[in-house]
């Protein structure tokens, strides 16, 4: 009698020693070099450490031996699957002190590439997150294909397919190419929706998916608040913080889209919310071109004229550069003293530069507050009690970034 | 009955999964056929530097202002400018495994000399073969034209430096010759 009463609960009945198991540093789905020390009991976590710092490069200290405008070059490093957001960071903290205005030109162009750079951050997070979860067979492609042509869209622009160095002190590096808006639009306007409901047919519905994702890594709003998650993976958990509602920088005020939020906070929101981006993103980026103060870049010189003569000019003449006045000559640029915090909402969360100018041209202190440093807090707390399998899922599903970490 | 749903919705998602994937094979590839096929690049592409030299006249752009030297985040260039005539550069070496392809050198260049080319083929065996010095640097005048065009930079107009140029050669061309010895002094008359 006793004896089947204890098979019922094996913990008792099989007296198990706890197992200490290191997962990575060189673990290929921790995206980049995590560690992390997992304190097993049977399947089961009990207990979960994150070592981080392997990808440490001093992005800081870097930043302070190196004048504002070889820095600007650097920092798109910072967390390379988002670098027009990272620049945007920077850029605006060093303007916050300088006190240069912006075109608005500019800004439109500066929202344009930071949304299609989410939009690559997020594809390629859904292709890992599947690869994660065990779809080895060919998902991944599907993502990489579509991140592929917007990349080729952000070298045509930019110069390189990841490094951007577009976002420029007091604007951006050059003019929209000729037929560049057209062809972005049209792309995600007839291409990229039907890929997204691609993407949608194979996962989200799928019986496997569902048992892996859901119920998974549910995440309390008040621990998330407490510390400091941002992004997708805050608003799955029924919070709706984004900064470019919350504090609208740059142009987001004069754009209208929606922010997508869930309140059931386990793996399958935090993957719907992104989806869900996925779609808002592509749509924003439309309006936003239509929005571009100017027009198309073929017509520019042609609308110029009509847009800035007259007696109620739409657009001042100095809205329709690219890059402020005198600024796209990048030697001997100071700024300060002063202190400036500026945030963006980056596809991880909120990403913030903290500049202190000393009044030279050389930084005299920068801080970064990265997104994933928070969200990888989170983590021990999100996979105790989870079996082995569930870890890599919990941990892709929170998006985090290895360099944004370590910095 | 719940049961029954569940298996016939998971069945049916299934099926709408795969038949979406199998969609895809009697289309083309989409990956680059890259050795056979060289992928498009853009004017504003940032690949391995060089040096132009004047498409129409053939002589070499820099003008050994180290505005490049100066600027870039990595400090991979060198330059040496010709201590013989001022204005002229004697030797550059560009460190291609330390630089980053960030860029600014080639915007605050002022003749447009240092550019980045479309070429990303630069693998060597060694780290040093990776520091080219001005011989392999220098474009040939027809590849000078052709990134001038292709990138739509502003030629280089020569007549207008020229014409002065060969007064003020001549002018101080007779000088080196008698007096190169109190070099110090004539530079400052
Ligand atoms: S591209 Fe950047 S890193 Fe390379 S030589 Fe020019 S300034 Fe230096
Ligand atoms: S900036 Fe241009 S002209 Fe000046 S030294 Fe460098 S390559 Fe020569």
């Amino acid at each position: 009698m006793s004896i089947v009463k204890d098979i019922g609960h094996t913990e008792k009945a099989f007296k198990t020693d706890e197992m200490i198991i290191n997962m990575g540093p060189q673990h290929p789905s921790t995206h980049g070099v995590l560690r992390l020390i997992l304190t097993l009991n049977g399947e089961i976590v009990k207990n979960c450490e994150p070592v981080i710092g392997y990808l440490h490069r001093g992005m800081e200290w870097l930043g302070q031996n190196r004048t504002y405008v070889q820095y600007q070059a650097l920092v798109d490093r910072v967390d390379y699957l988002a670098g027009m957001s990272d620049s945007h960071a920077y850029i605006m903290a060093v303007e916050k002190i300088a006190g240069i205005q912006v075109p608005l030109r500019a800004e439109y162009i500066r929202v344009i590439c930071t949304e299609l750079n989410r939009i690559i951050s997020h594809l390629l997070w859904l292709g890992i997150f599947m690869l994660d979860l065990g779809a080895m067979f060919g998902f991944p492609f599907y993502t990489f294909r579509d991140r592929e042509t917007i990349l080729s869209f952000l070298e045509e622009v930019s110069g390189q397919r990841m490094m951007f160095n577009y976002i420029r002190i007091g604007g951006v590096f050059k003019d929209l190419p000729k037929g560049w808006t057209k062809k972005v639009k049209k792309w995600l306007t007839t291409e990229f929706v039907n890929y997204i409901d691609e993407y949608e047919a194979i996962a989200t519905k799928n019986p496997i998916f569902l048992v892996r994702t859901q119920g998974i890594g549910y995440l309390d709003p008040k621990l998330a608040l407490n510390r400091g998650v941002t992004g997708p993976s805050l608003r799955a958990s029924g919070i709706n913080i984004d900064l470019r509602k919350y504090k609208p920088y740059s142009v987001y005020d004069k754009l209208n889209f929606n922010i997508p939020t869930s309140t059931v906070g386990d793996t399958n929101a935090r993957y719907q919310c992104r989806i869900q981006e996925l779609r808002e993103t592509a749509k924003l980026v439309v309006e936003a071109i239509d929005k571009l103060p100017g027009g198309d870049t073929e017509d520019l010189e042609k609308n110029r004229a009509e847009l800035t003569s007259g007696e109620n000019p739409t657009y001042k003449a100095e809205d329709l550069m690219f890059i402020a006045k005198g600024k796209n000559v990048p030697m001997g640029f100071k700024c300060g003293p002063g202190e400036a915090y500026a945030a963006v909402e980056s596809p991880r969360g909120q990403l913030g530069v903290h500049l202190i100018a000393d009044g030279t041209s050389v930084p005299y202190r920068i801080k970064w507050r990265s997104p994933s440093y928070n969200n990888t807090s989170i983590l021990p707390d999100l996979i105790k009690g989870h079996p082995v399998s569930d870890v890599v899922a919990i941990f892709s599903s929170l998006d985090v970034i290895l360099p944004d970490v370590d910095r | 009955m719940n049961l029954l749903t569940k298996t016939i919705d998971g069945c049916y998602n299934i099926f709408r999964g795969l038949f979406t994937v199998f969609k895809h094979i009697a289309r083309n590839p989409i990956t680059s056929a890259y050795p056979d096929v060289v992928p498009e690049l853009y004017p504003q592409t940032r690949h391995r530097l060089a040096l132009t030299v004047n498409p129409d006249t053939g002589e070499h752009l820099c003008i050994a202002c180290k505005q490049c030297e100066r600027i870039c985040p990595d400090t991979c260039i060198t330059v040496i400018g010709d201590p013989e005539k001022k204005g002229t550069i004697k030797d550059f070496y560009l460190d291609h495994g330390l630089c980053m392809f960030c860029g600014l050198c080639t915007e605050v260049c002022p003749t447009n000399c240092i550019i980045n080319t479309v070429d990303f083929e630069m693998s060597e065996y060694t780290r040093e073969d990776l520091i080219y010095d001005i011989d392999r640097l220098t474009l040939t005048q027809e590849q000078s034209r052709f990134y001038f065009d292709f990138k739509e930079m502003p030629k280089p107009r020569p007549k207008p430096e020229k014409k002065p140029a060969p007064v003020q050669t001549q002018t101080e061309a007779p000088k080196p010759q008698p007096a190169a010895s109190a070099r110090g002094g004539e530079k400052k008359s």
